[in-house]
C-alpha cells in the first residue's frame, strides 16, 4: 500500500503448514493479548483452505470467533536477509488474558506496525543522524556515540549531573528500561531524570501509595467477579478492550453492574446502561466532591463494612509505627506533615467526612454536575448491605482520567471509599488501576532526590520537575528516549518555544565536518547557557527529533528483538524477535551500553538482550513483577532466563514469582491477598515459608504500609478547590478534557499516522462537542474549529517552598510564580450527545494539534504530576473541513448507540 | 460543478486512473450517474473519461425493486453466493445520503452481516440515530459502523470497515455486482464454496 488512503483488499495468503509459529503479545496497551506470528517465505507457498493445507489447521471460511486473516494482519518482512511473509493474529489458544484469541483495533493490526519500506512504515529511522548545517545526515553509529559521549562528559564535569536530563519512557520493556535507567541514575546519577507520563519521577497515584494499595495488585479475573464494579476516568472498553471484552463483560453478563464515572458516555459505558448500570457525568476534576458525597451517605447510613474496617484499617496507635525513624521515612508521613490527610482511624475519617461541605449531597450534585438521585444510588449499590445483611461485592477501578485530574485528592478519595466498602484483597473485591501502557519498567538505579534543588514546605525534597528545570535554562544536555517530551507534557507550546531558544536560537551550531570542531561547538552551546539534544526512537518526531535533535539515535523495538514486559495483572511473558531491524536500527540498551562505554561506565558489556533481563532480575525482587525466580529456576534447568519465558508461552506467570519446595515455578494471582490459606501459600513458596532465593514481601497478603494495613485518609477538596475555581469556564469557555480514543490507544506512538485504515477513521485531531453547545456558537459536525485560551497557567520557576501553602495555586498565583500564556489548537468538531453539556473532549496526543498544549503547566502541588486533563477552552468555528462533505473519512456518528 | 453532483474533488485525491472499487470508496455520491456498463469518472472535469467497470468475476445478482423498499426497513440478501459467511443487508436509509449509496437520493446501500472483526451476527442492529445511520453494536465485542461512510468504524474492534456491496440500478431493479473488502472468515470473496 503506497498511500495512507485506505484501500479495501479482498484477498489475503493463508499461513502454510511450513510457516514458522512464534508466540508474542501485542505492544500496545497494559492487557498485553497473546498473539501469534506465522512467518514463511516470499515464494514457499501459500496455505490452503482446508485445514490440511494451512497452518492453523481449519477449513476456510472459517466460523465466528475462529481463526481467520483480515488483510491488514499480513505484513511482508525481511528475516535474517531473506523476505518473507508475516500473518500475526492473536493466539486462539490463549487461556488468559485474551481468551480465546480476543483481540482490539489497534493490536489486531499490528502486523501493520513491521517496517516494510512499502508502507507508511517506510520513514522508520534506520541509521544514526547528526545535524550538520542544519540538516539531519546520516552518520555511522561511531561517530555518532563519540561525539554524544564527549559532549555528555563535558556537560557531566562541568555543569553537573543535573545538568544531563533523561527524560524516557517508562514501560518499552524490561532489557531497555533496566540499561537507561542503570546508566542515568546509578552512573550519570542525575536527578533530572524522569518517564514520559510526568515532569518528575514521582508515584502516578499518591493515595493508592500512601493508603497501602499496590496500583496492580488484583487479577483480570478478580475485574469480573464482583457485584458492583465502579470505574472511574476510563471506559475500559475503549482503553483496556480485552479487560472489558473478555473479563468485565462476562461479569457483567453474570449479573455485575457497572458504575461508570466518566463526562462522556462511549461505547462500553453505553453498554454499561443498556445492562442496568450506572453512569456517573462528572465535570472534570470534581471527582473528589462525587466520592466524598458517595462516602458520606454510606456512613451517614452506617453501611461501612465495619468487620473489614476493624480487621483492616489502621488505628492512630498503628498509623503512628513503625521501626526506627518510624513512618517519618515514608512517602506517606512526608506528605502529611499538614496532617490534612492523616486520621485516626474509622472515626476520627468519619467525623472529618459529615464536617465537610462540599460532600454534602445537594451541594456535591451542584459542583460535579451529577444527578443527586444518581450519586444517592451509587451508594447503595456500592454499600447497603443486602436484605439477609450480607455485604455486596465492590471493586473499584480507577485510570487517567481520574488520576491526571486532581491527582492527590482524587486518589486519596478513591483510596477510602474502597476501604469503608470492603474493597481491598479479597477476589471480587478489589481496588486498583486498570492500567494504561505495559508494565515494562524495571529500575536500575536511584533517583539521588537529595540532589534536587526542590524543596516542598516540611523537610522533603522533591523529585526534580525537568520541565521547569529546563525552562529554567538548568538542563545543557537533554537525553530523550522514545517519547516526545513537549506534546506529551501540559501547556506545550510554552516548553516549545524554551526548547527552541535553548536548541536552535543559539549561535553554537555544528557548521563543519570535523568530529572534533563538532564535539567542541556542542560543548560551547552547552557552556553558552544553550541546551545539546540526542533523541532516541524509532520514527523523527516533530519537534524533538525534526526540530531540535542534534544527534539522533535509531532504535530497534517489538518484533524486532527478544524482550520482556508485563501486563496489568502483573503477568510477564517474552516478546520475541521475528524479523530483523530496519537498517542500523539498534535496541535500546544496546544504545546506552555504547554510549555509558564511551562514557567511561563499566558494567555494560552485555553481549544480548538475555544478558541485561539476566542482570536486572535480581533488582526486581520486591516488586509486584518479581522474575528473579524465574532466572533461578531457568538456571537450575540449563536454561537462560529468555529460553524460560519462551517456554512459558502465551500464559506466561504472574509476579512475583516462587519456586516452592516441589521445585515448582510459581506467580501470584494477586497481591494483597488477605484470603490466601496456608496452603495457596505453600504451594507458591513451600510448607516451611520462603526458602532459598524466594522473597515474599508484605505486599503478598498484606498492603503496602508499616503495619500491613490500610491508612484511612481524608481527601479535602480544600486543597484542590482554589485552582479548580480559578479553573473552571468563566464566559463562554467550556471544560476541555482531552484523552485517547478507542481506535488508537496506546498505539498513538508509532501508528496513527501509520495506518492507513486508522488515519483514515481519524485523519486528523477532533474535539467532540455537545449538541446545546454547538449550536449556541453556530458549529456543526465537520467543521473546523479553533480551540483557545489566553489562560493558560504555567508554573515558571524552580523554587523552594517555606511556608505550608507556598505551593498552594493561589498563592503561587499571588507570589508570581504563575505565567498565563496563551494557546490555540485546531480540530475537526464532532457534535455528539456523549459528551457532557459544558465539556469538550479532544485527542491528547495528536502531534500536530496537541491539545495538551491548553492544560495548565501547573503540578499538583503535593505529588508532583500534572493534571493533564483539566482546561479550558473557548471553542470558535472556522470553516467546513471536507470531513463534512465526503465519505470516505471520519464518522460523525455518536459512540453511544446501543 | 454543483456540490450536489460531485462532493468530492479528484485533485484532492490525487488520482486519476482508479478501478471500479477505488471508484466508487472515494467518490460518494456520483456512482448514482453511472449506468451499469460504464461509469464517468470526474464529470464536469477536466479529467473526466468514461471507464469501463465490469467488476471481473463478481456475479451480477437481482436484489429488489427500488420502487418496494421502504425507508430504514433493511432486506437481507446472500452475496457473492450461497455459502458460508455471504449474509447482507440492503436498506434504504430513509433519504440520507451514502457513500456508494444509489437511487435518486443515494441512500441506497448494501454490505455483509458479519463483523469484520470476528464474525459476530449483525442482523437486527441497523440503527437510525438522527442523520447517522449504523449497524451494531455488534452482540460480540459491542462494533458500530458507520453506514453513510463506506461502514468504517465508528467504535470498536474491527480490522477493517464493514465490506459494502456495490450496487447498481438498472430503471427500478437493484443488482449486487462486487464487493469491498473481504468477508469475514474468507481469504477471498470469490471461493468455491
Ligand atoms: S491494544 Fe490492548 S486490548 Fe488491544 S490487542 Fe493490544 S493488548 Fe489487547
Ligand atoms: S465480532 Fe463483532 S465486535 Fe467482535
Amino acid at each position: 500500500m503506497a498511500t495512507n488512503y485506505y484501500l479495501p483488499e479482498d484477498k489475503v495468503p493463508l499461513p502454510p503448514k511450513h510457516a514458522d509459529v512464534l508466540t508474542t503479545c501485542c505492544d500496545y496497551c497494559i492487557v498485553a493479548c497473546a498473539y501469534k506470528v506465522y512467518r514463511w517465505p516470499i515464494g514457499s507457498g501459500d496455505g490452503g483452505v482446508k485445514a490440511s493445507e494451512n497452518a492453523f489447521g481449519i477449513d476456510f471460511p472459517s466460523s465466528p470467533l475462529q481463526d481467520w486473516v483480515a488483510p491488514a494482519q499480513h505484513n511482508v518482512v525481511m528475516h535474517k536477509d531473506i523476505p518473507h511473509n508475516v500473518i500475526i493474529t492473536p493466539n486462539k489458544d490463549a487461556t488468559t488474558v485474551n481468551t480465546n484469541g480476543d483481540s482490539s483495533i489497534r493490536g489486531g493490526i499490528i502486523a501493520q506496525k513491521c517496517y516494510n519500506p512499502k508502507t507508511p512504515t517506510r520513514d522508520r529511522l534506520t541509521s544514526p543522524m547528526m545535524r550538520i548545517y542544519g540538516t539531519l545526515q546520516p552518520v555511522p553509529w561511531d561517530f555518532a556515540l563519540d561525539v554524544a559521549a564527549e559532549v555528555a562528559k563535558h556537560v557531566i564535569a562541568k555543569h553537573g549531573a543535573n545538568a544531563y536530563s533523561v527524560k524516557t519512557y517508562s514501560y518499552q520493556y524490561i532489557e531497555n528500561t533496566y540499561a537507561i535507567s542503570k546508566f542515568a541514575l546509578r552512573h550519570v546519577n542525575t536527578a533530572s531524570f524522569t518517564f514520559h507520563d510526568t515532569p518528575s519521577d514521582v508515584t502516578s497515584t499518591p493515595g493508592f501509595r500512601d493508603a497501602g494499595f499496590d496500583n496492580f495488585g488484583p487479577s483480570y479475573d478478580d475485574w469480573g467477579s464482583a457485584d458492583v464494579l465502579m470505574c472511574l476516568g476510563t471506559d475500559p472498553y475503549e482503553t483496556k478492550t480485552i479487560l472489558f471484552t473478555q473479563h468485565i463483560m462476562k461479569g457483567v453478563q453474570k449479573g455485575m453492574k457497572l458504575i461508570m464515572v466518566n463526562p462522556r458516555e462511549t461505547a462500553g459505558i453505553t453498554y454499561a446502561k443498556k445492562m442496568g448500570g450506572l453512569h456517573l457525568d462528572v465535570y472534570p476534576g470534581s471527582d473528589t466532591v462525587l466520592l466524598g458525597a458517595i462516602a458520606r451517605i454510606v456512613v451517614e447510613n452506617g453501611w461501612e463494612d465495619k468487620e473489614w474496617i476493624e480487621k483492616w484499617v489502621n488505628n492512630k496507635w498503628e498509623s503512628d509505627s513503625g521501626f526506627g525513624q518510624g513512618t517519618r521515612n515514608t512517602p506517606w508521613q512526608w506528605r502529611t506533615t499538614w496532617g490534612k490527610f492523616q486520621t485516626k482511624g474509622f472515626k476520627d475519617y468519619k467525623k472529618w467526612l459529615l464536617s465537610q461541605p462540599e460532600y454534602e449531597l445537594a451541594q456535591a450534585s451542584e459542583i460535579t454536575g451529577v444527578d443527586a438521585e444518581k450519586i444517592q444510588k451509587a451508594a447503595e449499590w456500592i454499600a447497603k448491605p443486602k436484605a439477609d445483611g450480607s455485604r455486596v461485592n465492590t471493586s473499584f477501578g480507577i485510570e487517567k482520567g481520574f488520576y491526571w485530574s486532581n491527582n492527590t485528592g482524587n486518589t486519596n478519595a478513591i483510596s477510602s471509599l474502597a476501604t469503608i466498602c470492603g474493597a481491598g484483597g479479597r477476589p471480587g473485591r478489589v481496588v486498583g488501576r486498570f492500567g494504561g501502557h505495559q508494565r515494562g519498567g524495571q529500575r536500575g538505579g536511584k533517583l539521588p532526590r537529595n540532589k534536587s534543588p526542590e524543596k516542598v514546605p516540611g523537610r522533603r525534597r522533591r523529585a526534580l520537575d525537568t520541565d521547569r528545570w529546563l525552562v529554567s535554562g538548568h538542563t545543557r544536555m537533554a537525553h530523550v528516549i522514545g517519547t516526545t517530551w513537549i506534546q506529551a507534557m501540559s501547556g506545550s507550546q510554552g516548553l516549545q518555544k524554551r526548547f527552541q531558544e535553548l536548541v536552535v536560537t543559539n549561535p553554537h551550531q555544528v557548521r563543519s565536518h570535523d568530529k572534533q570542531e563538532i564535539i567542541e561547538t556542542l560543548k560551547r552551546r552547552a557552556d553558552s547557557g544553550g541546551m545539546v539534544v540526542i533523541d532516541q526512537d524509532i520514527y523523527l518526531r516533530n519537534p524533538i527529533g525534526a526540530q531540535f535533535a542534534d544527534i539522533v539515535f535509531p532504535a530497534a523495538t517489538w518484533g524486532e528483538e527478544d524482550f520482556m514486559r508485563a501486563n496489568g495483572e502483573r503477568r510477564l511473558r517474552l516478546y520475541q524477535k521475528f524479523y530483523d531491524a530496519p537498517g542500523d536500527a539498534k535496541p535500546d540498551w544496546w544504545i546506552i551500553a555504547q554510549l555509558a562505554q564511551r562514557m567511561g561506565f563499566d558494567g555494560f558489556d552485555w553481549k544480548n538482550s538475555n544478558d541485561v533481563a539476566e542482570e536486572s532480575s535480581r533488582f526486581s525482587r520486591k516488586g509486584r513483577k518479581a522474575f528473579h525466580m524465574v532466572k533461578v529456576y531457568a538456571h537450575q534447568n540449563g536454561r537462560t532466563l529468555h529460553e524460560q519465558m519462551r517456554l512459558l508461552g502465551a500464559d506466561g506467570i504472574q509476579g512475583p514469582t516462587f519456586i516452592n519446595d516441589k521445585g515448582e515455578l510459581k506467580g501470584a494471582k494477586r497481591l494483597h491477598d488477605t484470603t490466601m490459606t496456608a496452603e495457596q501459600a505453600a504451594d507458591l513458596y513451600g510448607e516451611n515459608g520462603p526458602g532459598e532465593a524466594n522473597i515474599v514481601t508484605k505486599k503478598l497478603t498484606h498492603f503496602n504500609t508499616q503495619t500491613g494495613q490500610i491508612n484511612l485518609q481524608k481527601h479535602p477538596w480544600s486543597l484542590f478547590s482554589d485552582f479548580w475555581t480559578w479553573l473552571k469556564p468563566k464566559e463562554d469557555e467550556l471544560w476541555l478534557s482531552n484523552g485517547r480514543i478507542n481506535e488508537i490507544w496506546q498505539s498513538g506512538f508509532d501508528d496513527v499516522e501509520r495506518r492507513p485504515y486508522i488515519t483514515q477513521r481519524w485523519p486528523e485531531n477532533f474535539v467532540e462537542i455537545h449538541p446545546e453547545d454547538a449550536k449556541a456558537r453556530g458549529i456543526e459536525s465537520g467543521d473546523y474549529v479553533m480551540m483557545y485560551s489566553e489562560r493558560v497557567a504555567a508554573h515558571k520557576d524552580t523554587l523552594l517552598g517555606v511556608q505550608n501553602d507556598h505551593f498552594q495555586f493561589d498563592e503561587l498565583m499571588k507570589r508570581g510564580h504563575i505565567e498565563l500564556s496563551k494557546a490555540a489548537v485546531t480540530a475537526v468538531a464532532i457534535v455528539t450527545p456523549h459528551v457532557k453539556k459544558g465539556v469538550l473532549y479532544s485527542n491528547m496526543l495528536d502531534t500536530r494539534q496537541p491539545s495538551n498544549a491548553l492544560t495548565a503547566r501547573v503540578v499538583d502541588h503535593i505529588s508532583g504530576n500534572y493534571n493533564y486533563k483539566m482546561g479550558v477552552a473557548k471553542i470558535a468555528k472556522l470553516g467546513a473541513s471536507k470531513y463534512k462533505e465526503e465519505f470516505r473519512s471520519m464518522s460523525f456518528a455518536p459512540r453511544n448507540i446501543a | 460543478m454543483s456540490k450536489d453532483t460531485y462532493d468530492e474533488s479528484a485533485a484532492a485525491h490525487g488520482q486519476c486512473m482508479l478501478n471500479r472499487r477505488q471508484f466508487l470508496l472515494y467518490s460518494g455520491s456520483t456512482a448514482a450517474a453511472a449506468s451499469t456498463t460504464t461509469i464517468t469518472l470526474f464529470p464536469g472535469t477536466a479529467q473526466a473519461r468514461e471507464v469501463n467497470a465490469r467488476v471481473v468475476g463478481y456475479p451480477r445478482t437481482f436484489l429488489a425493486k427500488l420502487s418496494e423498499l421502504k425507508d430504514n426497513e433493511p432486506i437481507d440478501f446472500n452475496y457473492p453466493d450461497n455459502g458460508k459467511n455471504a449474509s447482507c443487508i440492503l436498506v434504504k436509509m430513509g433519504g440520507v445520503k451514502a457513500g456508494g449509496g444509489i437511487g435518486s437520493q443515494r441512500d441506497v446501500v448494501a454490505f455483509s452481516y458479519l463483523c469484520t472483526h470476528q464474525g459476530g451476527p449483525l442482523q437486527g442492529s441497523y440503527q437510525v440515530t438522527e442523520e447517522q445511520r449504523t449497524l451494531g453494536q455488534c452482540p460480540f465485542h459491542l462494533s458500530v459502523y458507520d453506514l453513510r461512510r463506506h461502514g468504517i468504524i465508528v467504535s470498536g474492534q474491527a480490522y477493517q470497515s464493514l465490506p459494502q456491496v456495490m450496487l447498481e440500478l438498472e430503471g427500478d431493479d437493484i443488482y449486487a455486482v462486487g464487493l469491498m473488502g473481504l468477508l469475514f472468515g474468507r481469504n477471498e470473496n470469490l471461493m468455491n464454496v
